[in-house]
């Protein structure tokens, strides 16, 4: 369903709502805000505050495939499970959180 | 006819979206943009609560994990106020255990939906809770309305009544309360069948309704007995009205029997401002009004004013 286009840091993923005339805007919104959002996101790594952490993660869970990007939703979701482990490791919840920055990166309205 | 029932067709429904997610509202309000509601939308449990006061909400849109206040408490909070425990509420969840979801069911949710959601599934789950909602809300109507006449049943009386006396309690407004008993009725029945006894109440209803304001609640107390509450009206008001619907009684010809004029005789309490009368005695108060009505002819109103000061009793034929 998603387009895949050449851009920088990877092949770029668009949202399925490229072509939604309803959609287009909020979705512009969305991509536009996301590079806050990664940065509310390593802040909160980097303080170690997880609780702030899950509710980063869970919303984007949440909320990006409603805007047409399940993928991001997906690893935003495997985050916020390692997150409510007990016993999750430090290196992981980075590896996580390093995959899911990196996928927001490359994601672009159309 | 009544208050709920009037607001619900003046203004377009509002559906409220309790959710903590910014994301949420913004979806949901472009995806739901064109939908026959308007949507409100609140980001903590709390705010939402305070947002059904204010608003009224057709149904609720209840996430469940938010911080402070979750979405349980929200709906334990909303089932408990008897102001809010009949707007259905949908859940939209991130959370997809069976637990969750049985727990939600058994605080009083109509619907379950898991995030991320399908916005058009959303749509039509909202739609199909809108649609169960009018038709709960006919049959609460009907279930206070009489038969045969049309108009508010005894049950319905009993609970407006007792809200309008405890409303005029805090804001010191008038109130009055009618009721009217057809004069030998039972002979009608006995003489000229049921038929027309039928005819003679749902004509006699007519013409209530026609004498009465918007605001005014007619309703068939049993029997051949009716009562009319005045939300806002002063006794000698009350009066004018009750006076023009015994004339216009009396100056009616029936079809059926027409050298048998009916006539009514009326009782009314009211007060143009304070009182301390309860609900209870002021009932028997027109009640015993009604008997003196009677007793001293029949065909006629008598009034009581008992606004802060010794009943003053008051009568014409």
């Amino acid at each position: 369903m998603q387009e895949q286009n050449k851009g920088p840091g990877g092949d770029a993923i668009c949202s399925q709502y490229a072509n939604d005339p309803d959609m287009v805007e909020i979705v512009e919104l969305f991509v536009r805000e996301l590079p806050k959002r990664l940065c509310s996101l390593r802040e909160a790594f980097e303080q170690d505050n997880h609780d702030s952490l899950r509710t980063l993660s869970h919303q984007l869970k949440g909320s990006a495939p409603g805007y047409g990007f399940p993928s991001i939703g997906r690893l935003a979701g495997r985050l916020e499970a390692t997150l409510r482990e007990p016993d999750a490791s430090q290196d992981a919840v980075r590896g996580q959180l390093e995959d899911l920055i990196a996928l927001c990166e490359r994601a672009r309205v159309s | 006819m009544n208050s709920t029932g009037q607001h619900e067709r003046q203004r377009v429904p509002v559906v409220l979206l309790i959710d903590d997610c910014e994301d949420v509202h913004r979806l949901l309000k472009t995806r739901l943009r064109f939908e026959a509601f308007e949507i409100a939308a609140s980001l903590s449990g709390a705010e939402g609560l305070e947002l059904v006061h204010k608003i009224k909400p057709a149904i609720i849109l209840l996430d469940l994990d938010m911080p402070e206040m979750d979405g349980f408490e929200v709906l334990r909070r909303l089932k408990d106020d008897p102001e809010a425990s009949d707007i259905p509420v949908l859940v939209i969840s991130g959370m997809h255990s069976p637990h969750d979801k049985v727990t939600a069911f058994d605080l009083g949710a109509v619907d379950y939906i898991t995030k991320p959601f399908d916005l058009t599934e959303l749509r039509m789950r909202v739609r199909s809770a809108m649609r169960m909602r009018q038709l709960v809300l006919m049959l609460a109507q009907k279930a206070q309305i009489d038969g045969l006449t049309g108009l508010w049943n005894r049950a319905y009386f009993d609970r407006r009544w007792s809200n309008e006396t405890s409303r005029i309690k805090r804001y010191d407004g008038a109130l009055s309360l009618a009721l009217l008993d057809l004069d030998h009725f039972k002979a009608i029945n006995d003489t000229y069948g049921h038929p027309a006894g039928d005819e003679v109440l749902q004509t006699f209803a007519h013409q209530m309704l026609q004498e009465i304001r918007q605001s005014d609640v007619a309703c068939r107390y049993g029997g051949e007995e009716f009562a009319i509450i005045m939300p806002d009206t002063a006794p000698e008001h009350a009066r004018t009205v009750c006076e023009r619907i015994r004339v216009r009684l009396e100056e009616t010809v029936w079809p059926r029997h027409p050298n048998r004029p009916l006539t009514v005789s009326v009782g009314i309490v009211g007060t143009s401002g304070m009182t301390t009368m309860t609900s209870k005695r002021w009932l028997e108060q027109v009640d015993n009004l009604l008997y003196r009505a009677k007793s001293e002819g029949r065909n006629r109103v008598c009034t009581a004013d008992v606004t802060m000061r010794p009943p003053r009793i008051a009568d014409a034929g």
